[in-house]
């Protein structure tokens, strides 16, 4: 290392201090104690008939195994993940591919026209929805009575309900995910792409030999981020649904807050707490290592 | 060696292909846009016309008579001045201190050396994937026993310290020559000074990335805010609407609809003056 590098870079513990006490106090009382505190309170019985929290054990985490409804929870946070976040993806892969052509002067239309819900808040673009799949006069039933289907009742329905939060979520979150997919079309080089042209490979053989293997680091994000909002939704559900009919539609953050704030069970909500925040990281690592796996076997 | 007609006929082929794709491709988005613009435009309509005039058996998409007064009538029944003011200060107050936090932190991690730095900096990564949402309960009683509940700064508090903005301040940081950093020092200025004056203007785009994504994010949240409000004087915009559909449940769509307009206007207003930036924020933010 060359004398004067070191005298600049080696820094003084207390001006180090000045540079990350300002994040770390947040980070510490906001993100981190927090879990510890979750961890310690899951332990304690704390609800409306033992307002004075005692110790339990293990007993929230054994109320909830034996809770139905929170296996339907779980059963309906990951049926939603594994049916909306490869839809979005597709839809989100095919409008990035297809605004990366040269379209003219309506490309900019095209793209403020399928990025435009990421501004709109989850919980107005739930109310958009609610509106839509209204089941005398929404737009969904008259044009799916059009096309001779019978009439849904959607947010009412045991078997629907779910669906349609769906395709709520899929519709604010996919503009979102063709920007992703489009700044990594963009980092592809052009003459990759000519030089498959030249050797005579049309745009489908283009497509699948090289622009997607070249994108699987960001399908890596792109499965990553939609990982941590598919299982983080609320606001679609508060606004939509409430988490019925029957909890068809309750996920796993809205029964932590039915449990904690109407409820009233802050031991039971606390176990939740933990057993997310485990289940979220855990996913979320086994999702990069594999796909950064095949990522690098593939390309 | 193929006569003159078959080579024209080949390369009008070739052109009738190349044409009849890019139609393909613009029949494809152009649809897929549509779908993507119909819930919106849907709703505007609903939020002009009359309470009676949803009712039609086949869809109107424009009023008989604009009803512009819904949107007066929002205003009347519940506050959406006031829930704007909040949303603003809110969405403000969080931005100008995380812009504070991630830059200082940013820039330590991109060009101090210390004891602990990785591990350090392994704690603002892992914040990235632990968002809020899934620490609220323990974060409450914090918010609680501070004595903070019902405040305007219990809605950003929280937010102050951003393991992605430091990311990605880290990463801007590191582009930045270190001559510029070495010449300034050499003149005298202390690290402080030179970081404000030599390498905030080196990275101004990811600050305005960076601002963009967090004003964005906070102005649609809405779990947290509902969790440690409950009076109307600090809800913000979405809270607002929220408590409007409570109240509202007689079902005035077209009421219900203007609320809703009204609550993301401000935002997409700024989107369609500033949509290039909005987007290259977007895109650049994501690419890492």
């Amino acid at each position: 290392m060359p004398p004067e590098a070191s005298c600049y870079s080696r820094a003084r513990g207390t001006e180090v201090l000045l540079y990350l006490l300002p994040s770390l106090v947040f980070l510490a009382v906001f993100t981190y104690w927090p879990i510890v505190r979750a961890v310690a309170t899951s332990l304690l019985e704390w609800n409306i008939s033992h307002p004075q929290p005692r110790f339990a054990g293990l007993r929230n985490y054994i109320v909830l195994a034996a809770d139905p409804v929170f296996h339907l929870v779980m059963r309906n946070t990951l049926l939603l993940a594994l049916v909306a976040i490869p839809l979005s993806i597709a839809l989100a892969l095919l409008f990035a591919v297809l605004l990366h052509e040269p379209l003219g002067s309506l490309r900019p239309v095209y793209r403020a026209a399928v990025f435009y819900p990421t501004m709109v808040p989850m919980a107005a673009a739930a109310m958009l929805w609610v509106w839509l799949f209204n089941p005398s006069i929404g737009l969904v039933n008259y044009y799916l009575g059009r096309l001779g289907i019978p009439r849904v009742e959607w947010l009412y329905d045991m078997t629907w309900a779910l669906p349609a939060v769906m395709i709520s979520w899929i519709w604010k979150n996919v503009g979102y995910l063709a920007i992703l997919y489009l700044a990594g079309l963009q980092a592809i080089p052009r003459d990759l792409l000519e030089a498959a042209s030249v050797e005579g490979a049309g745009f489908w053989q283009r497509l699948r030999h090289v622009t997607l293997p070249l994108l699987g680091p960001t399908t890596v994000f792109v499965v990553a981020v939609s990982v941590i909002n598919s299982f983080q939704i609320f606001d679609a559900v508060h606004i939509m649904t409430q988490g019925g009919p029957a909890d068809r539609t309750n996920v796993v953050i809205y029964y932590l807050y039915q449990q904690a704030f109407r409820f009233w069970d802050i031991g039971v909500a606390s176990a939740l707490t933990v057993l997310f925040v485990v289940g979220l990281l855990s996913v979320i690592a086994a999702v990069v290592r594999q796909m950064e796996r095949r990522v690098f076997y593939e390309v | 060696m193929p006569s003159v007609p078959a080579v024209f006929e080949r390369n009008l082929r070739a052109l009738l292909r190349r044409r009849a794709q890019t139609l393909l491709m613009h029949v494809t988005v152009g649809g897929l846009s549509v779908l993507w613009l119909v819930p919106y435009l849907w709703a505007v309509a609903a939020s002009l016309k009359a309470r009676t005039e949803i009712f039609t058996a086949t869809p109107q998409w424009f009023p008989s008579a604009w009803q512009w007064s819904n949107y007066l009538d929002v205003f009347r029944y519940a506050p959406f001045g006031l829930y704007l003011f909040n949303t603003v200060v809110v969405v403000l107050g969080i931005l100008l201190v995380q812009l504070v936090t991630v830059t200082v932190a940013g820039f330590a991690f991109a060009r101090l050396e210390f004891r602990w730095r990785d591990i350090l900096f392994y704690l603002f990564i892992v914040q990235m994937m632990l968002p809020i949402h899934a620490v609220i309960v323990p974060n409450y009683l914090t918010i609680k026993s501070l004595g903070l509940l019902n405040t305007r700064l219990a809605m950003m508090i929280v937010f102050w310290a951003s393991g992605y903005g430091t990311f990605l301040m880290r990463q801007a940081f590191r582009q930045v020559p270190r001559e510029l950093e070495e010449a300034a020092l050499l003149d005298g200025c202390s690290r402080l000074r030179m970081l404000w004056s030599v390498m905030v203007p080196q990275v101004r785009p990811t600050l305005v990335a960076f601002s963009l994504i967090s004003v964005v994010t906070h102005w649609n949240d809405f779990l947290w805010p509902l969790i440690v409000t409950d009076t109307q004087d600090v809800r913000t915009l979405t809270i607002g609407l929220a408590m409007f559909v409570q109240q509202e449940s007689g079902a005035d769509w077209t009421l219900l609809m203007a609320a809703t307009v009204v609550v993301t206007a401000p935002l997409l207003v700024a989107f369609l003056l500033f949509q290039r930036q909005f987007v290259e924020s977007f895109m650049y933010a994501g690419l890492r």
